[in-house]
């Protein structure tokens, strides 16, 4: 590691935040601590930071006072932090040479009743950052090379349909299934909802189309065998017979779906007694039957569903909802009644997930007279045979949880999905992890549903939890948008802040590769020894080598030990904080002065200070356009600059006047 | 334990219970309506019973016969199931149910029967009639085909067929209901406190005044006198009246003549109110003014115009006999009256009527059982 030039002329500013930050944290102490700090040239304090007038302000002091780094006290990082460092940027220093310190929400907002802490704890982190930014690197960004190319495992319903769409975006894609056959579970269903187009004639036109577009290969009775490299650059290894393929994509996209639920032998007379099936084997025998629903000989003239098979197990292993077998069932007895007329439908449920417009299926089930019963998990329903019938017993929520019997030909178990039993060779391949429920874990559930924690390796459909045919499809064709967006450049743009060795005082003991979760740390032979590498695309920059190497040969970009330590340091320092500057500071008294404002403001409030005026007024006043006077009105709203103060006569807009305003200078 | 049965839910659906597969157990209903108690749970648990063709409970239910058809519930029904009309319909069933002879089913279940039935009867009960002034022309000429003896006889068998299936009908409802042991937490109450509550409540119709009586009520801001439950009372309270004067001037053997007789003031009084009733149902009714008046089916029609032509022709003959018109017209007038009001009792056991007796027996075992303590 190269000797690092401490950072020697750092500016510092320390945001109000219109009153969101100065009521509590005392900004002028800040101001001069910050000030008396090692290497701090510049130290202001600044009614808003994110200001353009400011954003301007402190590129001329950096540009002016030949400043290295800069500090900005303000909000969280979440919401400026690429603000400043496009200020940075626009001064001519690195990015990277810029910390941001939170004392709004860490401070002033956490610790309004004890504004004297909140300043303690402020003054805190202002040094932190000081001594951090002291020490920072100038840092570039990380460019990978990418293969316009994708590899898409499972060639379901979800995986065809992103196959299509990332060949139609300009990708070259490898489609690759298991089974001689595409279309998984889909191609073997019949009629479904809303359409009532079948799971087949799905499944066979998605093939078609396949077969039309030159640059998707598909290989059936194929299995991965082995993935290396990383995003932008995968090898994946794929085995079809005897012949093992390597093929080059950018990203990977896993749609390797489901497998439905098996009940156990004697799970609500399953295997035990003939007559009981589960739904996906019913909805088969529904598209196979002619004019009348035979089973076993049998004509069928009454059918019990029992829903929640094998789900929702509070002791169990699958705690979840599977979330389509309502529907599937209830739809399935809304086809039987339409294809073989007068068959009794008894639905024993525990609750009826028919969410959005699955619903019309459900009330149109009760009104052809469906029968609905409601069983709790503790009290399940009973399956057994009288002679000829199925008798199943039940305790009705529904009806002072009486126990009643019903007799029934055939009984369906509303069984639900679960994870593929050979989910683990894919997710031991690629390094993706599964949730509790053995289904692949996404990054965020509602944020970035379809990226998974490996770069460049995406999940859709089914292998994800749970879905129906149009979610999944939603979620595999949103992940091949987000693959597009990654290859359609030869090259993609990575965040700097990863893992960097010292291969001079790197001894490759392995424990950094071990203990890397992403698989981002492999052995590299340099100077003619065995020494650890960091593969720039995989490394998430999560830190966990930096502590476990006994060389101390790793750290992390922007995370350095020197970094690190000088934020303890300038944490650990004792702060003094004067009481009776503190109610100065404390907002109200002093008011807001003028030239602390942006110049908008500074206009606006001298023209209010004559008398009240509407909108349009001001806009015609200050010849600016209206939608920037609202705008500007509106933020000085918000702080309590202005107020409203009546209706003009059409009642159409509002007059401001002045609020907090008191030392008016200009 | 009961055994479900699909195939009843089709079977009430004859009696009008028309949409309420629809229901989807959700108690808005239940929640909705003013005269449920945390001990008497309706409309939802008897659809619930009538959907899994639970009869029994449902012939032993007292909650059946506490409501009055308002219709709140079903204006407020998430799934339009109509749990009014359907509590309407299990009342018929129940009213078939309970007579004998299976006549209330066939006139319940078809329209046609019905009326058939109803002409058939006023023919029968026109010979009836002749046969109680033998000497009349048109009589001679009856006689001459079917004896006197046989006519009369048939007519009071036809009577003693209504009564018998009355009793009947009290007796089965009185069997099911005593089987039926409702767990309550009041205290149970005496005869004569439960038969005190019935009495009072016919008289003040104190329970029918807390139907319907949301904010947005069509009746919210009605007086009292076009109120349905005062409609209800003029109809029930003028036909009693009616009935009891009638019954003293038949006691008295001598058809009072003079209008101002006490028995004849009481059928005035009596008819007045229920012509006027009657009119303002049978108004309501075409009108649709709310849910509960919108669905009539025939028996609820006859009922009605029966016993407003009743009331109509009964002070026609008053006028008539007050100032001495004896004219064909009168004649034919008080036949129509006649047979009309004889209907009436006749049918009393297998009509919509038979709710008269039904309901202040249901409502003695439910205010003898402590059910409704407040």
């Amino acid at each position: 590691m190269e000797e690092k030039q401490k950072k020697e002329r750092i500016g510092v500013y320390i945001c109000h935040c219109g009153g969101n930050i100065s009521d509590y944290v005392d900004v002028a102490q800040m101001r001069d601590i910050a000030k008396n700090e090692d290497g701090v040239v510049v130290s202001k304090n600044v009614m808003f930071a994110c200001a353009d007038s400011n954003q301007k302000e402190m590129i001329k002091d950096i540009q002016g006072q030949n400043l290295d780094a800069i500090v900005v006290a303000s909000c969280s990082p979440k919401l400026h932090l690429h603000t400043f460092r496009n200020v940075a940027s626009r001064a001519g220093i690195n990015p990277y040479n810029y910390t941001q310190v939170n004392i709004r929400e860490q401070c002033s907002w956490a610790h309004s009743d004890t504004p004297k802490e909140a300043s303690v704890k402020a003054a805190g982190l202002i040094r932190a950052g000081i001594h951090k930014v002291a020490y920072s690197e100038a840092l570039e960004n990380i460019e990978v090379s990418s293969t316009r190319a994708a590899v898409v495992i499972g060639a379901g319903v979800s995986g065809m349909r992103a196959a299509i769409a990332l060949a139609k975006m300009g990708n070259q894609v490898y489609l690759i299934e298991k089974e001689k056959t595409t279309g998984g579970h889909v191609a073997n269903l019949g009629k479904l909802f809303v359409t009532e187009q079948s799971g087949k004639s799905i499944a066979g036109s998605l093939l078609e189309e396949i077969k039309k577009i030159t640059s998707i290969t598909l290989f059936t009775e194929a299995s991965v065998e082995k993935v290396s490299g990383s995003l932008g650059n995968f090898k994946v290894d794929v085995k079809t017979g005897t012949e093992t393929l390597h093929l080059a994509a950018g990203a990977i996209l896993v749609a390797t779906g489901f497998d439905p639920y098996q009940p156990k032998e004697g799970e609500f007379g399953y295997s035990q007694f003939p007559g009981v099936i589960t739904l996906p084997e019913f909805r088969e025998l529904i598209d196979n039957s002619g004019e009348t629903l035979i089973y076993n000989n049998r004509k069928i003239k009454s059918i019990a569903y029992i829903y929640c098979v094998g789900m929702r197990q509070t002791k169990g292993e699958n705690k979840y909802c599977s979330r389509v077998c309502c529907t599937t069932a209830i739809h399935s007895s809304l086809l039987v009644h339409e294809k073989f007329k007068n068959v009794t439908a008894y639905h024993l449920y525990r609750d009826i997930r028919t969410y959005g417009k699955q619903e019309v299926l459900y009330e149109q089930s009760s009104k052809n007279g469906d029968i609905y019963l409601k069983y709790e998990e503790k009290t399940p329903p009973v399956v057994s045979q009288e002679g000829n019938h199925l008798v199943i017993k039940i305790k009705d929520e529904l009806t002072r949880r009486q126990e009643m019997e019903l007799e029934t030909d055939l009984v369906v178990l509303v069984t639900g999905m679960v994870p593929r039993s050979d989910h683990e060779a894919i997710s031991g391949i690629l390094k993706i992890p599964a949730g509790n429920d053995k289904f692949y874990n996404e990054i965020h559930p509602k944020l970035r549903p379809v990226e998974t924690v490996i770069n460049g390796v995406f999940i859709g459909g089914s292998c994800q939890g749970p879905k129906n045919i149009s979610e999944s499809v939603q979620s595999a064709l949103s992940a091949a948008v987000k693959i597009n967006a990654l290859t359609k450049n030869p090259t993609i743009n990575l965040e700097p802040i990863i893992a960097r060795v010292n291969f001079e005082a790197c001894t490759w003991c392995g424990k950094c590769a071990e203990v890397c979760e992403y698989d981002a740390i492999h052995q590299l032979e340099m100077y003619g020894k065995i020494v650890a590498s960091v593969n720039e695309a995989t490394c998430k920059g999560c830190g966990m080598c930096a502590p476990v190497c006994p060389a101390d040969a790793i750290d992390i970009a922007q995370y350095s030990n020197a970094e690190i330590e000088g934020m303890i340091d300038g944490f650990a320092q004792k702060v003094e904080i004067s009481e009776e500057a503190g109610a100065e500071a404390a907002g109200g008294e002093g008011g807001i002065t003028m030239k602390d404002m942006p110049q908008v403001w500074r206009r606006i409030a001298s023209s209010l200070e004559t008398d009240p005026k509407t909108i349009p007024a001001l806009a015609k006043e200050l010849d600016l356009n209206p939608e920037l006077i609202t705008y500007n009105l509106m933020t000085m709203n918000k702080y309590s600059l202005v107020e409203a103060a009546g209706m003009d006569d059409s009642d159409e807009y509002y007059f401001y006047k002045l609020k907090n305003l008191k030392h008016v200078e200009n | 334990m009961s055994r479900i049965d699909p195939g009843f839910a089709s079977e009430l659906k004859k009696y009008g219970a028309r949409d309420f597969s629809a229901c989807f157990n959700c108690g808005n209903c239940t929640a909705v309506c003013g005269l449920t108690e945390k001990d008497a749970n309706f409309p939802r648990m008897l659809i619930r019973q009538g959907m899994l063709g639970q009869k029994e409970e449902i012939l032993a239910s007292r909650e059946l016969w506490l409501c009055y058809a308002c219709g709140d519930c079903s204006e407020t029904c998430p799934r339009q199931a109509g749990p009014g009309d359907y509590m309407a319909a299990l009342r018929r069933y129940a009213i078939s149910s309970y007579e004998p002879t299976g006549l209330t089913k066939l006139i319940f279940k078809s329209n046609p029967l019905f009326i058939l039935f109803t002409l058939l009867l006023s023919v029968l009960l026109g010979f009836f009639l002749f046969t109680l002034k033998p000497d009349h022309e048109v009589a001679r000429w009856l006689f001459t085909i079917l004896p006197y003896d046989v006519i009369h006889n048939m007519g009071l068998v036809i009577f003693s067929i209504t009564g018998i299936s009355v009793i009947w009908g009290l007796a089965t409802m009185t069997l099911r209901l005593t089987r039926n042991k409702v767990k309550t937490e009041g205290s149970k109450n005496n005869i004569w406190k439960a038969l005190t509550e019935v009495v009072n409540e016919m008289a003040t119709m104190n329970r029918y005044k807390t139907c319907d009586i949301e904010e947005d009520s069509y009746w919210k801001e009605k007086p009292a006198a076009v109120q349905p439950w005062f409609v209800h009372w003029s109809i029930m309270w003028g036909f009693i009246g009616l009935l009891v004067a009638t019954v003293l001037d038949f006691m008295l053997k001598d058809p009072a003549t003079a209008i101002w007789w006490p028995s004849r003031i009481l059928g005035t009084i009596a008819g007045l109110f229920l012509v006027y009733g009657t009119s303002l149902a049978i108004n309501y009714r075409m009108k649709k003014v709310t849910k509960a008046y919108s669905e009539t089916r025939l028996a609820d029609w006859m009922f009605l115009w029966f016993l407003w032509i009743a009331g109509i022709t009964g002070f026609w003959l008053e006028v008539s006999v007050t100032f001495s018109f004896d004219h064909l017209l009168n004649h034919l007038v008080l036949l129509v009256h006649t047979i009309i009001s004889m209907e009436l009792v006749l049918l009393f056991a297998f009509s919509k009527f038979a709710h008269a007796f039904y309901r202040p027996l249901a409502l003695f075992f439910y205010f003898k059982n402590g059910q409704g303590n407040k």
